[in-house]
This record gives structure tokens, sequence and C-alpha cells, in this order.
């Protein structure tokens, strides 16, 4: 079946048309997102248990973008009457005059940005899913979850608890300029799994997720979750410190994943380039990687929790090659950092939701399979370790730094895995030297979608990474 | 939808019992690339969220389910949303509990008018104009959140507290350059409203620190040493104490902290923090809590020994705590030390972390060094790159702070925190 598109939305669309017009008297450029999107989180351990109809993309909400005479702003709001729109426009017009004094008391001077083209485009995007959230039988799922975390409890050693939890929401956003009206609606979901365990006064927490651009049909996989989270909760117990230092590293798809988003992906987001916060910048048409290094992004490049049609400026999805054979050939750009840079758009212009503003940010970032099996790589390692589970991560543009903490590591020695592991693991380095160092890339390739991602410390969106297994060296501690 | 209308669909509806949370906010924002205005922004909105509990017919449970009404919400919508909640709730067993009573709730706050988010953001603009730049030293970029609102708390007890709101974020990135090449500083700075001479005061340190991250080598390959925490890098150490006392943590088996049991046996300096019910201009100073509860001052650990665990209403009651409430602002006290004692010796002076972690789970630390400074034979050499780890369960036993405080937004803290034997992986080649 497709997901519908929100009847709420279309009922509201002529109110809309006309406030774009009232404000168009005004502004030469008028856009307004608007958001009808449902979902739920189940969330059921031994200890508690929680139902809610909200997840981190539910939302109803609209946002106005005007632009004049070089400025841009904004007006999030979510009391709107359709029948009656000249209302909401004195209401935005106000607030935005009162801004603009403000301003001018205190006398600030504007970064000019070039008129917002505003090309026709019409688009109607309804994915296909097997279930929607808001059809869900939430007597059945709450009862499967409750059993997964029975029989977790039962089979897990060392255990205190056992947490299972669903989340899906049905998608649907609208925008709409003078010359666009283009609707989508999608639905994706993500589940997990977290094992907590304790031996000997150590605490850990054995986790493992699923997700993708699907409906809650996926949670039916959660089962086989379950056994993965025991397994790496009774690693993460045994685990020992890794002594400090620079190993041969395998990473998994997720540890890849993770090196994707962080080491790379944040540091090619081109608002940054716009305020000079980014290395990459300086890299374009340069060697920054091996040459078995190819990476994409774009909401066009998997069915992923973040496979959009167009994005929250209205510019059509895409799928940017990044790095080509060790070649740096493009960053990504929202619609308003593009007018700055004078490039173009590439679809990655995304909100927290309606009431954040947009920026650059990414969505499938993947590295490209190359032809060496995991057993191959692991026989080439003399000392080092096949780095697996992904806790978190951050990025450092302007430096190339990263930081990833991973779960564990599995030694290898002499070509051999010894079954000593280590946790946690703190990766951290240079992205050149990293992305340099890389020897060998495995043929199959994963991508995982579970969590959010942070601008700095703020503006959680969903995203997706991942890649194949890559053989580098890297500084562990 | 008014919350009037959501009440009587709720009484209709047949909901053993409900809690209602009206917020309604605008924030004035603004973006700005150096001293240029990139965007501004206004956000005008109102949410009214609802929780419905249903119990089980032998009384034993009592499920609950929460989600948003929306303001554009038709009656008939909001009806469907309430049954479907409601529904939701009795599929969920958690052992039955109680919701608070007027009785036990806060007494009603004295609100003022509420603040206007154009004066705050007014205010923080004319501060961050007064910071002095430099060729070598300015400011990048920055972003301004100023929000006032009022946030209203409705159950089906009887209770029904108002309180007018206002918060204030700023995110700023400075730069430091040198003809060679340029670094980046990161600050994120929460309050109520804007206290400029602190905010100036803060930033202008910041942008002298960007020199030293200039001549910074790679940090050397220490193995282990003592790590110096000597800005508001190190809340993170001081939220596992507080996110351990969160009785949420102990019913799940996240803390296994209990009452009247040392948390560790330290040998120099230990652990006494209180939850406080106002610090001056913190963004969490609140007359009652998300469930209507009052809060107050509670001392949570003494001398490294736990003594009364905070948390909402649910977690609370399986942990029978009496007059319970959800903490926000925390006041830690000093140790023993002075800024002297404390820089004795050899030790990593961290100035900034890509991102600093510490697991309330089993205490582990993790952060990359953005920039710290090795102090070493007398000798003060800036450093950048490598990591720290290790686990808070080892150092709370020889961890040392300063008599000194430090208030960030709603953490008071000591000044000076120095955690021993640190692993600390370096960034040159070994």
């Amino acid at each position: 079946m497709k997901a519908p598109f929100s009847p709420y939305l279309d009922r509201i669309v002529p109110g809309l048309k006309q406030l774009l017009i009232l404000l168009g008297r005004e502004y030469p450029y008028v856009s307004v997102l608007s958001t009808d999107s449902a979902g739920f989180a189940v969330r059921i351990s031994q200890r508690s248990k929680s139902v809610s109809e909200k997840t981190m993309t539910t939302e109803r909400g609209s946002v106005v973008r005007v632009w004049k005479d070089g400025r841009v702003s904004e007006v999030s709001f979510n009391r709107f009457d359709p029948d009656r729109p000249e209302e909401t426009a004195q209401a935005l017009l106000s607030s935005l005059r009162a801004q603009r004094d403000m301003l001018c008391a205190v006398s600030c001077p504007v970064y000019t940005t070039p008129p917002i083209p505003d090309e026709a485009c019409q688009v109607r995007f309804e994915a296909d899913t097997e279930l929607l959230p808001e059809k869900t039988d939430m007597e059945k799922l709450i009862g499967s979850l409750t059993e997964i975390s029975d029989s977790g409890m039962k089979k897990g050693s060392h255990m205190i608890d056992l947490s299972v939890s669903a989340q899906s929401t049905h998608i649907s956003k609208l925008f709409l300029t003078a010359n666009r009206d283009m609707r989508q609606s999608y639905v994706y979901s993500e589940g997990s799994v977290s094992a907590i365990c304790s031996e000997n006064g150590r605490m850990e927490v054995g986790h493992e997720g699923l997700s993708g651009r699907r409906g809650p049909e996926i949670f039916s996989g959660l089962t086989d979750c379950l056994d993965k989270a025991l397994s790496t909760a009774d690693e993460l117990l045994r685990g020992e410190r890794v002594v400090p230092g620079e190993y041969d590293i395998i990473t998994t798809p997720e540890v890849t994943g993770l090196i994707a988003h962080e080491a790379f992906g944040h540091g090619v987001e081109m608002d940054m380039f716009v305020k000079n916060r980014a290395l990459g910048s300086e890299y374009i048409g340069r060697r920054i990687a091996s040459p078995l290094v190819t990476m994409h992004e774009g909401a066009l490049c998997a069915e992923s929790v973040t496979a959009y049609a167009f994005d929250d400026e209205g510019t059509l999805a895409g799928d940017v090659t990044e790095i080509e054979h060790g070649i740096l050939r493009s960053g990504i750009c929202d619609t308003l950092s593009a007018l700055r840079l004078g490039c173009a758009p590439t679809g990655n212009g995304k909100r927290e939701n309606y009431e954040h503003k947009a920026y650059t940010r990414m969505t499938n970032t993947l590295f490209d399979s190359g032809d060496s099996t995991l057993e191959e790589m692991i026989a080439s390692v003399r000392y080092g370790y096949l780095l697996s589970g992904m806790q978190s991560g951050m990025e450092d543009p302007k430096h190339w730094g990263i930081q990833c903490i991973i779960d564990r590591g599995y030694e290898i020695r002499d070509g051999k895995l010894t079954g000593k592991i280590v946790t946690p693991v703190i990766m951290t380095g240079y992205v050149p030297d990293l992305l340099g160092s890389v020897t060998m890339v495995s043929r199959d390739r994963e991508v995982f979608g579970n969590g959010g991602c942070g601008k700095g410390h703020k503006e959680w969106v969903k995203v997706a990474d991942g890649g194949p297994c890559l053989k580098a060296r890297a500084r562990l501690g | 939808m008014t919350v009037e209308e959501i009440i009587g669909l709720l009484r209709s509806c047949g909901a053993d019992a409900w809690e209602i949370t009206q917020t309604t906010e605008e924030t004035w924002e603004f973006y700005f690339i150096r001293r240029r205005l990139d965007q501004n922004r206004v956000r005008s909105v109102e949410h009214i969220r609802v929780k419905v509990y249903r119990k089980s017919p032998d009384g034993q449970y009592l499920g609950s389910a929460q989600g948003e009404i929306y303001p554009t919400s038709s009656p008939e919508e909001a009806e469907k949303n309430i049954r479907t909640l409601l529904r939701s709730a009795s599929y969920v067993k958690n052992p039955v509990y109680t919701l608070r009573k007027p009785e036990e709730s806060a007494s009603d706050p004295e609100n003022g008018p509420i603040p206007s988010p154009s004066s705050v953001a007014e205010d923080f603009i004319r501060a961050v104009n007064q910071v002095p730049e430099s060729a070598s030293e300015d400011i990048n970029s920055w972003e301004l959140f100023v929000t006032s609102g009022q946030r209203r708390f409705l159950n089906s007890e009887g209770i029904d507290k108002t309180e007018n709101t206002t918060s204030s974020a700023l995110e700023i990135v400075l730069n430091a350059r040198d003809a060679s090449h340029e670094i980046e500083l990161y600050r994120m700075y929460q309050s109520g409203t804007c206290d400029a001479e602190t905010l100036v005061r803060d930033i202008t340190e910041t942008l002298a620190i960007g020199k030293n991250k200039l001549t910074a080598r790679p940090t050397p390959a220490l193995r282990k040493a003592d790590v110096l925490f000597s800005n508001a890098a190190v809340l993170p150490v001081y939220e596992y104490f507080t996110d351990r006392m969160n009785a949420a943590f102990i019913v799940q088996g996240i803390s296994d902290w209990k009452k009247d049991d040392p948390i560790a046996q330290a040998r120099y300096d230990t652990i006494t923090v209180s939850a406080v019910k106002t610090l001056p201009n913190s963004s969490a100073n609140h007359a009652f809590d998300p469930e209507g509860a009052p809060t107050r001052d509670l001392v949570l650990i003494e001398r490294n020994i736990p003594k009364n665990f905070y948390g909402n209403r649910q977690f609370s009651e399986y942990l029978s705590l009496s007059d319970s409430f959800q903490a926000e602002n925390f006041r830690f006290e000093g140790g023993s030390e002075t800024e002297e004692s404390i820089r004795k010796g050899d030790y990593l002076e961290v100035l900034e972390f890509s991102d600093f972690q510490v697991s309330p789970l089993n205490g582990d630390i993790a952060g990359e060094i953005r920039l710290a400074l090795w102090h070493c034979g007398g000798e003060v050499i800036p450093v950048s790159g490598g990591s720290v780890s290790g686990t808070m369960t080892d150092f709370v036993r020889t961890m040392r702070m300063s008599r000194a405080l430090r208030h960030s937004d709603n953490y008071v803290i000591p000044a000076f925190t120095r955690l021993q034997g640190v692993t600390v992986t370096g960034a040159e080649a070994e």
C-alpha cells in the first residue's frame, strides 16, 4: 500500500496559498513548509513500560520563509485557521516588523543573500509501506515486545533488565511557494533491543537495532536482535581496556558508517563553508583518502529512515558523490548556502521540525563497496582490532579531527581473532590520515538508521550511514 | 482545541485519570555570521500534551499513554486521539501508583508579567557586540535563542498551576589565527536571561585561550596522567552523580546506589550535592515540576553517602520516596583544595573536548582532546588531539576538588576538579 498524504494538510492548502499571496504583497519570495506527522513510540522492559504518540519526528505546524532586500526571515507557528489566513498574515508580519525594529535599534548589518529562485515544481510522492503506524494493533505489538523482553531475561546471564523499543512515524510534508506545490508522505520505523547486565560490580548494555523506510512490519525482526544483544552484553562484561596506541583496524559496517558520518559527513556540510568553519572547502578536487575510498551522500542513496523525495526547503532529493577514488569531489548544500556559495543545492536542507531553522544536514552517508572479504581482511592483520558497535561520535570540521566511541574491539593477532575483547574503544585522529590509510574494502554493505544526529550539540534530525568493512590504521584509547 | 474542551473529552471518554501540560511560547532567534545577521526567526507555538491513565480491572496495574492534541485538531480528531491513547494505556502494565493531589502540589507561583523576548534578545546582542576582537582572535558565528512563555499543568486530581518561563541559549564559535592557520573554539551558554558581564568575560577569556591552540603540539602518549578540569567542560562528571540519584535510574537498574551506602571510599575529597529550588539566572528555575510537585532544596549525597533520591511520581512511589520531585537545579559543595594546591605536580588541564561523555550506567568517561595544557616539570605546553578514558568508579576514590565554586546555568560545581590516573591516548607518533 501507499502511505497516504495527510488529509489535514490537503484541507489547509487553499488557506496556505492565500497566506502566501497576502505575504507576497510585502515580500518578493515567500514559502511555507507545513507538516503533519503522526507516530508512536513503545518501550517495554521488565521494570517499566511506556507508550507515547511522540517520536523524534512527530509534529504538526508550519514555517514561513520570506526574502526581501537580501534578508531572510522565518516564522514558525502551529495555530492556523485556513478560513482566516489574513489573521495569520497580520500576526506574522507584526512579528517580523518587531524583530526588524529591534535589529535597527542595535544597528545590525545584514549578511546579504541573493534572491531565492522559485522555479515551478509539482511533486506528489507516497512511498510504499506494508503497515501504517496509526493502524497498528497496539495490544499485539506490546504483547510481542513483552515476549521478547521476558524471553531475554530467561536466556541471558547476569541480566538486570531487557528493554525493547519500537517507533514508527508516518511523515507528511507540504511545501508551497507561488510556483511550487510539493507533497510527500512516507513511513519509517526503528526498533532496538538493549540487554542490561552486571557482573562483579561492572554494568554493561548490549544493544542491537533495526530501521528502514518501512512500516511497523519491521518489528518482526526484533526477535533476531535479541540474540545479538545478549551475545554483545556477554562480550562487554568480559571486555578489557585497550592499551592506548595506534593499531591496524577493521571496521564493521556500523563503525564504517560512524566514520562516514563523523569523520567526513559533517566536514562537507557547506553551510560550514559559508562560515569558513570547514577544512573541506580547501580540498575540493584534491586527494583526501585512499584510492579505494568512494563515498556517496543523499536521500536517494538508500531506502532508509531519511529517504525523502524533497528536503525541508523544497529541493528535490539527490545523490552526491562526495569522494571518488580518494578525491574530494563535492560537498552537500542547503538552499541559502548554495546561493551564497554560487552552487546548486543538493537536497540536504533539513530542520529538526517546523519550529527549527534549516541547516545543511546529512541524509544517507555511505562508503561504496570494494572487492575484499572480511576473512581476507582479518587474515591480513598482524596485530589489531576488529571494531564493532557504535556508541557515539563528534565532528570537528574545522580541524578535521574525529572522535568515535565504539562499543568493542575484537583482538586480531597474526591474522586470527584471539577471542580477547576490549571495551569501550575511543578512536581519534585526523580525517585524511584515517581515510588515507584504508587498504582494503569489503564487498558487502549495510545501512543503519537508528538514533539521531545533532549539529554541534543541538538540532537533532534522522540520518542514516553505513558501508562495507574497511581496513585502516587508527589511534585507539 | 482549548484545554477546557480537551478536559471535557477526557471525561466523556472515561479516562480513569489524566494529566495535561500546556505550553505557550514565543522564541526570538537570531543567527549571525561574524557581526552580520544571517537570518532572524520567530517561533510562536502552543503545545498541549495529554497523558491518560487506565487501571487494570484487578487494580494492580496502572497503564498510561501520552500524546499531543494540536491546537488545530478538530473535536472529532481530538476525541479519536484520546480514545486511541486510552486503548493503548489499557495494554500497559506498570505497578499501580497514584497521581499527585492538590494538597501535595506547589502553592501558586507569584507570576509577574511575561518578560519580552525582545528586550532579553537585545541585551544579548549588545553584550556580544561588546566582546573585544582583534586581527588574531574574533567571533566566527553565533546563534541566539530567547524564549518566554507560560507553562500550565493540570491533572484529574484537581491540580491547576501556571507559571511564566524564560530561557535563553547562546551558541558561539570563536576563531584564533596566526600567519599559517586558523583554529576554532565552541561554547554554548544557557541561562534564564542575559548576564552580560559574565558572558562578555567568559567569551573574552575563551578568545584568549584560542591562542594556545595555535601553538598546540600533538598530545604526548602519556598513558596515565592526572587530568585537571578548570571550566564547564567538567559538567558531565558532576551529572554522573545527579543522574545516578534519579529514582528512574534506580528503578531501571541503571544505578545501583543505595541509601546510606557509600558510593566509594574517598582518599581525598567527597561528594556532597543538593537539589535546589532556584539558582541565580538558571534556565531551570521552576515553582513546580512537570507533575505539579513543589520544587525545593534537598540533600542528595552527603560526603559520598546517598541520602535522598529524587524523581517523578511513578518511580518515586516505587521507591517509597515521600514528597519527591523532579529536580533540575543542583549545587555541589566545594572540596578541600585551593587552586594553588590542586595545581601541584604534573597534570593535563583539558580546556576543550570534541564531546566529553560520562556513562551513568558504568561511569566510563570518554572524550577527544581539542585543547589542553600539559603542565610538566614547571613547563606549560599547549597540546591537542588524543583522548581521555577511564571510569568514574575508580576516579571517585581519588577525586580532588577546589573549595572555590563555579556556576553554570543549573549547576554549581567546584571551580577545579582533578581526576587521578586517567588514561590519556596521545596524538603524537609513538
